[in-house]
């Protein structure tokens, strides 16, 4: 019973989306079914896909800019995790001070001096240069929890490894990265998923309309008429940009709840 | 000087001293075990041995040759861990050749050593198998194979056999000497357990926080302790220690009680554990508990007199624990007129 109430809850929203983004427009607002018509259509559904940008294009850049957020993100945290438990005493624990801190600090205070930066460097417009400040914003909790995760492995396989020759690097790539897979799994899903969120650094960054992300796009199609509220299209492209996530989520989800749960219980 | 030879090792972690000036030599094809409670000091000898843990004083020699500040890498050291340590997500004969392959050891040169250690411990099937899919001997068996395959100079064990059941272990424990003994080099093996110590190891070497208590075979050490821990530590079941007196405290170990008619302390039977070769008694006297061996035919009496041979007592000092000269034997019979009273 609880079951039940509580997947209503997280997932009733979502269906509603879903019915929403199948009716007609003169359904939604409460107006009669065209007399003879049927109330189910997929002109919604065309709207946005037709539209300027059409949404494939901009799921498409988001899935791109997501991507190389997410290749360079743990690329670069994993190192630095990795060094990190490797310190020791005082300059561990205000280097991880300072990362709560930062994973801590609301980004949507940020976005005005980032927009100041991107005129400097000329970055506006450019979809891929928007994955350098989601980089930076998501590197320290990467950092946190990828550091958490090899804190979970047995110490001693470290030393294994050193008494066979391998350096710090080496032990990094054949030893800690591989095992940490699962972690390194849902991490990189995590930030995806704050790429693909995010709204006023993609607002305030692009203007073309052929650059946009989906939350940019979306925002677009939400205030694209000052008379009516666009239900109808907002709910499709709702549904059409859930199902890339939907997608991984299933793809990785072994690895990924093996990852959450990570150091709940000693193996 | 062939061997190795730990000469005055100290080592200091977080202000706390974990060894204190240990002074240890391991002979060329000798198995050295390091014997002692946990926390005692025997891990960290392994790895200041290893080159893992650095050491604050002393060096380490080898083959006479001075190898303290020498990368763990570059040592030579064949180590099994005590969880193994085999690296989960490769399969036996990867776990075993990386070291090779990190090396740039000829791929020819790494098959033909692979096969060699493989078939020496019987692991030819088990070459594809993945560290999860192994028994915990075989999986025992890979971590020595890892570290024979080192073509090592020394050989460290922490604790190998405490990941298995008591029946395997005393299975293995053979198999174990003759692998160990037959390679020529220094062994160095850590174990709380003295059955496996005094099975496994031409020495042994007593450690307690972080000192080295005693080292000798282990006939020497059951029959001449260096101290009161050496005396209490080994020996099932325990020694029995008589309550101090004007500084001294006497200790007799329980095989050497008889039962006599008359004199003697009289005792009364608290509890009989039957263990199958024979039954150890429990009994209440003016000197405490002591333990007594009886057969394991006879059912005890409730009470009876026990006494021994003044040749048998072993003396300590009463506050520091040292070994004190064979008392007198008229001191004995002193005891135990004192007791009876």
């Amino acid at each position: 019973m609880m079951r039940a109430l509580l997947l209503a809850w997280s997932l009733g929203p979502l269906l509603w989306q879903l019915r929403t983004s199948f009716l007609l427009g003169e359904v939604l607002v409460g107006g009669g079914v065209p007399a003879g018509g049927s109330p189910w259509t997929l002109a919604n559904y065309r709207l946005v896909l037709a539209g300027d940008p059409s949404l494939a294009r901009v799921l498409l850049n988001s899935a791109l800019l997501g991507g190389v957020t997410t290749a360079l993100t743990l690329l670069l945290a994993l190192p630095c995790a990795y060094g990190l438990h490797h310190l020791h005493g005082r300059p561990r624990a205000w280097i991880s001070a300072g990362l709560v801190g930062a994973a801590l600090f609301p980004t949507v205070l940020l976005f005005l001096s980032l927009l100041q930066l991107a005129r400097w460097f000329g970055l506006a417009n450019h979809l891929l240069a928007l994955a350098l400040p989601y980089t930076a914003l998501s590197l320290p909790l990467a950092i946190l929890l990828l550091r958490a995760a090899i804190a979970d492995l047995p110490s001693e396989l470290e030393d294994a490894a050193r008494l066979d020759g391998l350096n710090a690097l080496q032990r990094l790539r054949r030893i800690v990265a591989p095992l940490l897979a699962p972690a390194v799994a849902s991490t990189g899903l995590l930030v995806f998923l704050a790429s693909w969120n995010e709204y006023p650094i993609a607002l305030t960054w692009l203007s073309r309309s052929d650059r946009l992300t989906l939350p940019a796009a979306m925002g677009r199609i939400a205030s694209s008429s000052v008379f009516t509220i666009p239900y109808g299209p907002f709910a499709a492209a709702t549904v059409l940009g859930s199902l890339p996530l939907l997608l991984l989520v299933l793809l990785f989800q072994r690895w990924i709840i093996s990852g959450l749960t990570q150091g709940a219980v000693k193996g | 000087m062939k061997g190795l030879h730990l000469d005055g090792v100290c080592r200091q972690a977080g202000g706390r001293p974990l060894l204190e000036n240990l002074e240890l030599r391991v002979a060329e094809g000798e198995c050295v075990a390091l014997l002692g409670p946990s926390g005692c000091g025997k891990t960290t000898t392994l790895r200041v041995v290893a080159g893992l843990d650095p050491l604050s004083a002393g060096r380490v020699l080898l083959d006479g040759e001075d190898i303290s500040g020498v990368d763990p890498a570059l040592r030579r050291v064949g180590m099994v861990f005590q969880s193994y340590a085999l690296y989960p997500h490769l399969s036996v004969a990867d776990n075993l050749t990386l070291g090779l392959k990190i090396r740039g050891v000829p791929a020819a040169e790494r098959e033909e050593r692979l096969s060699r250690v493989l078939s020496l411990l019987r692991l030819q099937d088990l070459r594809p198998r993945r560290p999860a899919q192994l028994s915990g001997g075989q999986r025992q068996r890979v971590a020595l194979g890892r570290a024979l395959l080192r073509q090592p100079r020394i050989m460290l064990l922490d604790e190998p056999m405490s990941n298995l059941d008591a029946q395997l272990r005393e299975e293995l424990r053979p198999e174990l000497r003759a692998l160990l003994s037959g390679a020529g080099h220094p062994v160095l093996y850590v174990t709380h357990d003295q059955q496996e110590a005094m099975g496994l190891a031409d020495r042994i070497a007593v450690l307690d926080q972080g000192r080295l208590q005693q080292v000798g075979d282990p006939r020497e050490l059951h029959h001449n302790p260096a101290n009161r821990f050496v005396a209490s530590f080994l020996g099932r079941p325990a020694i029995n220690l008589f309550p101090p007196l004007e500084g001294r405290q006497l200790a007799v170990r329980p095989e050497h009680l008889r039962v006599v008619s008359g004199g003697g302390l009289p005792a009364r039977v608290v509890r009989a554990e039957w263990n199958g070769p024979q039954q150890v008694l429990w009994l209440d006297t003016a000197a405490g508990l002591l333990r007594l061996l009886w057969p394991a035919s006879s059912a005890p009496p409730d009470t009876l007199r026990v006494d021994w041979d003044p040749e048998h007592t072993l003396a300590f000092e009463a506050s520091g624990g040292d070994r004190l000269p064979r008392p007198d034997p008229a001191w004995n019979g002193d005891l135990i007129r004192f007791l009876q009273h």
